[in-house]
């Protein structure tokens, strides 16, 4: 068995794991991240892409409302290339409590949220498509993240600073002596070995599975996992984030982001971070509630479901997950369960990483008794990936791609036509993004995540990575079949007409014409995907949050 | 003088194409209106009748006439039952017949199937394939080297070698970078081949290939030798280079697949008939038990269509002939028709995308009498309407590998028979 050793170890490589890397790697920490699948494999990749303004929390959680709109100036600042610009709208429809807005923006005053309350000719002279039966529009400066190439960016800056960064490396347990936690025995998935991690400090950053790292030795914490489901409609319908003018409920925000549009979200308490169903119910009322805000969504063509865990913190047990607090958690298992060397930092929204990641690494400064401030807020991220063409501000903007594409005249350069990724932007992901997976390299360069959802460039990045990689055939055989099924297994939930003819394209294409179901080799591989449960004929609950 | 209107086909995929054809040239006026192309331009450009059955057979068919009669005693309702095996073959010969006609011979028989190399390096089963790729048939051991360019991202030659290595065929591959398609913008597939019927191009081929022939003796390449002229360009390569060459299809668009539509369409016209593009129908008027015409819409010009007979070949959900909603429902677009379908979505999928026996909603599709009129429960919907294709139940012509066997053969009955 290898063994590293190093000073400080986080375990998870979503949004927090990754600041709190990046931040205590700039104050001089020799730090590891391990993280079980890709970086932003969980939660953080699995979320509607919303840069919070604070608004949804004003009235419900206003600790979080300003946590929020700090950390939006901030990130705004520090990493404009990963977001949209988009500006939000909170509006009153004709479901909607018509007293709540007075309230909202009242509560916007009192929390710092910048709320400006427009005319409804101006709501649809900007949004031609949201309902004209609209009573009241806000404007909040909301924005659109993209959550992949934010925390890769983050991870870059981390690892620019010294950090080792340890991807699909899975931990097995915590290595606990006595009363203290010296380290982590993590599976590494690429190699399939093991590989024990000793630390001075392991900082337990696993969000929805914190619960279950902690409970590896022998410490109870409870987060609980609150799944959202979220689905993407083929159309930038709108160009702004827009909320229902209400306390947060299902499916009341669409956030269009890079092609799509996204709805969401549901909130249903799942026992188990990596089992659960994606609900035909939850699909029906996600898209019947974004018929309240655009008239006629539900019959735009739907490109993909999907299902994140929110990682919901609470000592003690409550009936309603959504009404536990979003505002993040920090555990110092010395003193709350007299284990030293073990920290846990959990709960928070992804606009809030940066905040909970300065703090953690405060508390490791505290516990080192060294003097060492944060510089996150003023480190200006490198760009990953990225285009190099956002607009004059620094922000991306939809056109982004198509702009490079057309001052570099690379027309017969993409491989992945419906997101505009070219042969380059692939190929910089396989190498420097050192992508395991096709997956991998899908949230590097959104490779796939069109119309089409695979069906050109799947084979094209078959063959782009199996000249560079040079590895033996099977495995480039399963890493085709892997990404096939991903993609599958997020189109299930919302296959009917256009999508499920594009399917059967699909099939003419992979089985018809490319006979890939013939291949020699593995069908699955241990980094393929794994699958949603089967939905279930269950109906919209009756106390279902609308 | 009054227009003499007999059949009106809708769809031009390969089964309306075949009925349109059998009906003009037994003296029949038909019109064949598509709302765009049919799986002609997305499919291999071969015919497969039965590449595996079952479904889950580790191997491909090899008795190609005796699994198509075991598919018929097992599923009596298989469009291949409605036809027959005498009805199968004599649409494939039809088609041959056809082909060669046009100086591009598809070969093979019921006898057995080709197994051609994949765009991905697997034996892919085959009954009918066109001249331009049957040199790569893997029942032969010849060496073979795969050319791919850099400028077509839609072929990988390595992928192809690889996989052919590993199941003991001797493959190599090269990737060539050939200027004319460097100082292009854009290559695919369809606009490559329009420039290999030009002698520049093949001539620049020719002299970047020659120096990495080796040992190989025969030559793959992606199918790109020609839209028009498939045979010019085969023989000027075989000739410039001393081996046989051989296409392999790949993603769409399907230059092979076109050539036949090309084929068909020409037919057609010349027995007075027309094929029309981009007229979508949107639905019909009925009367008496019998539709009196169909609405189609082509440049925002609603059209009436008056016909005696009405063929419905739109191909079911890949052809946009048969639509699903939300609720679990599968609708027939044009005539209403009723279809089968399993009744919840949750029934419809498979957990696997590739599983073997295919997703139930893709069998959804109509029922049809020995006439090939859909039914219901009382007896055909409509006197003068009739379907085929892909748009029929009972078949799973993706995991079957029957897409185009049961197209042709389908078309082929209605278009003698009506």
């Amino acid at each position: 068995m290898r063994k590293i050793e190093t000073e400080l170890l986080v375990i998870g490589g979503g949004a927090t794991g990754a600041g709190v890397v990046q931040d205590a790697a700039l104050r001089g920490f020799k730090s590891i991240i391990v993280e079980k699948r890709d970086l932003t494999h969980g939660t953080t990749g699995r979320y509607h892409g919303l840069l919070h303004s604070g608004g949804r929390y004003v009235t419900k959680d206003p600790k979080a409302a300003t946590e929020c709109i700090e950390e939006n100036i901030i990130l705004r600042r520090i990493m404009p290339h990963c977001l949209e610009d988009t500006g939000g709208f909170f509006v009153t429809t004709p479901w909607d409590d018509p007293d709540y807005a007075d309230l909202f923006a009242e509560n916007c005053a009192k929390a710092g949220v910048p709320c400006e309350e427009i005319s409804i000719s101006q709501m649809l002279k900007e949004e031609p498509h949201l309902n004209p039966d609209i009573t009241r529009c806000f404007r909040v400066p909301d924005g659109s993240a993209d959550s992949f190439l934010a925390t890769q960016c983050v991870a870059e800056s981390a690892r620019q600073h010294g950090a080792q960064i340890l991807n699909y490396h899975e931990v097995l347990r915590l290595v606990r002596n006595g009363d203290k936690i010296v380290g982590a025995v993590c599976h590494d998935l690429v190699k399939d070995e093991e590989v024990t991690i000793y630390a001075d400090l392991v900082i337990n950053a696993a969000g929805a599975w914190a619960g279950k790292i902690a409970a590896t030795a022998d410490i109870e914490v409870n987060v609980r996992a609150g799944k959202g489901t979220m689905i993407a409609a083929s159309y930038r319908i709108i160009n702004t984030v827009v909320n229902r003018c209400k306390m947060p409920a299902d499916g009341d925000i669409i956030v269009p982001i890079h092609t799509v549009s996204v709805i969401g979200t549901t909130d249903v308490d799942v026992p188990d971070p990596e089992k659960f169903a994606i609900e035909p119910w939850e699909v029906k009322l996600m898209l019947q509630e974004a018929d309240k805000i655009v008239p006629g969504f539900s019959n735009m063509r739907m490109l993909r479901a999907w299902g994140g865990v929110r990682p919901l913190y609470q000592e003690t047990k409550v009936a309603d997950t959504r009404d536990v607090t979003r505002a993040y958690t920090l555990l110092d298992h010395e003193t709350r369960d007299g284990v030293t060397g073990f920290i846990t930092i959990t709960g928070g929204k992804w606009t809030t990483y940066r905040q909970m990641a300065e703090v953690t690494v405060n508390r490791v400064c505290e516990k080192f008794g060294v003097v060492r401030p944060s510089h996150t807020h003023e480190e200006v991220l490198p760009h990953l990936f990225s285009s190099g063409h956002e607009d004059s501000r620094g922000y991306h903007f939809l056109g982004s791609r198509l702009a490079r594409a057309e001052t570099n005249k690379e027309y017969g350069n993409f491989i992945c036509e419906c997101e505009l990724a070219t042969r380059e932007d692939v190929e910089k992901s396989i190498i420097e993004g050192d992508a395991k997976t096709f997956d991998d390299i899908r949230r590097d360069v959104r490779l796939g995540m069109g119309p089409c959802q695979g069906g050109f460039c799947t084979y094209r990045v078959t063959g782009m990575l199996h000249d560079l990689r040079q590895q033996p055939i099977e495995q480039t055989n399963v890493a085709l079949r892997d990404f096939l099924q991903e993609r599958w297994k997020g189109v299930l939930p919302i296959l009917w007409g256009s999508q499920l003819k594009q399917q059967r394209l699909d099939e003419l294409i992979y089985m018809s014409v490319l006979n890939a179901d013939h291949l020699p080799g593995e069908t699955a591989s241990r980094l393929g995907p794994s699958m949603y449960e089967p939905g279930t004929e269950e109906d919209v609950p009756a106390d279902a949050h609308v | 003088m009054i227009k003499q209107n007999d059949l009106l086909v809708i769809g031009a995929g390969l089964a309306g194409l075949m009925t349109a054809y059998q009906a003009a040239s037994r003296g029949q006026k038909v019109r064949v209106v598509a709302k765009g192309w049919g799986a002609t331009h997305w499919h291999s450009g071969c015919i497969d009748v039965l590449g595996y059955y079952p479904v889950d057979a580790t191997g491909p068919v090899v008795d190609l006439k005796t699994a198509v009669a075991q598919l018929i005693a097992d599923n009596p309702k298989h469009p291949y039952a409605l036809v027959g095996l005498d009805g199968l073959q004599a649409a494939l010969e039809s088609l041959q017949a056809l082909c060669a006609e046009a100086g591009y011979p598809l070969h093979g028989s019921l006898e057995t199937n080709w197994l051609l190399p994949s765009a991905t390096g697997t034996f892919r089963p085959t009954c009918l394939a066109p001249e331009t790729m049957i040199a790569g048939d893997l029942h032969q051991n010849d060496p073979m080297l795969l050319v791919g360019f850099k400028q077509m991202p839609d072929f990988y030659p390595n992928i192809v070698a690889g996989n052919l290595n590993k199941q003991g065929k001797e493959a190599r591959y090269v990737m060539l970078n050939l200027p004319m398609l460097a100082n292009r913008r854009f290559n695919n597939a369809v606009l490559t081949a329009r420039m290999m019927e030009q002698a520049d191009l093949r001539t620049e081929l020719v002299t970047a290939l020659k120096p990495h022939l080796g040992e190989a003796a025969r030559i793959g390449f992606p199918a790109f030798l020609g839209l028009h002229q498939a045979m010019m360009v085969k023989d000027a390569l075989e000739q410039a280079l001393g081996r046989p060459v051989f296409e392999i299809p790949s993603l769409p668009p399907s230059v092979p697949g076109m050539r036949l539509h090309q084929i068909f369409k020409r037919a057609i016209e010349q027995h007075g008939s027309y094929v029309y593009d981009g007229m979508e129908a949107l639905r019909a008027e009925r009367e008496n038990g019998r539709i009196t015409a169909v609405l189609t819409e082509a440049a925002a010009r609603p059209r009436r269509h008056r016909f005696e007979k009405y063929v419905l070949a739109t191909g079911g959900i890949l052809g946009g002939g048969i639509t699903t909603n939300i609720d679990g429902e599968a609708r027939e677009v044009v005539f209403d028709l009723p279809v089968s379908a399993p009744d919840s979505r949750l029934n419809w999928f498979r957990q696997e995308f590739m599983h073997k026996e295919g997703h139930p909603i893709y069998r959804a599709g109509l029922t049809v009498n020995e006439a090939f009129q859909p039914v219901n429960g009382h007896g055909p919907v409509y006197d003068n309407v009739y379907a085929a294709g892909t748009t029929l139940s009972h078949c799973e012509v993706i995991r079957e590998r029957s897409f185009e066997g049961v197209a042709l053969a389908t078309g082929y009955k209605v278009g003698i028979s009506i």
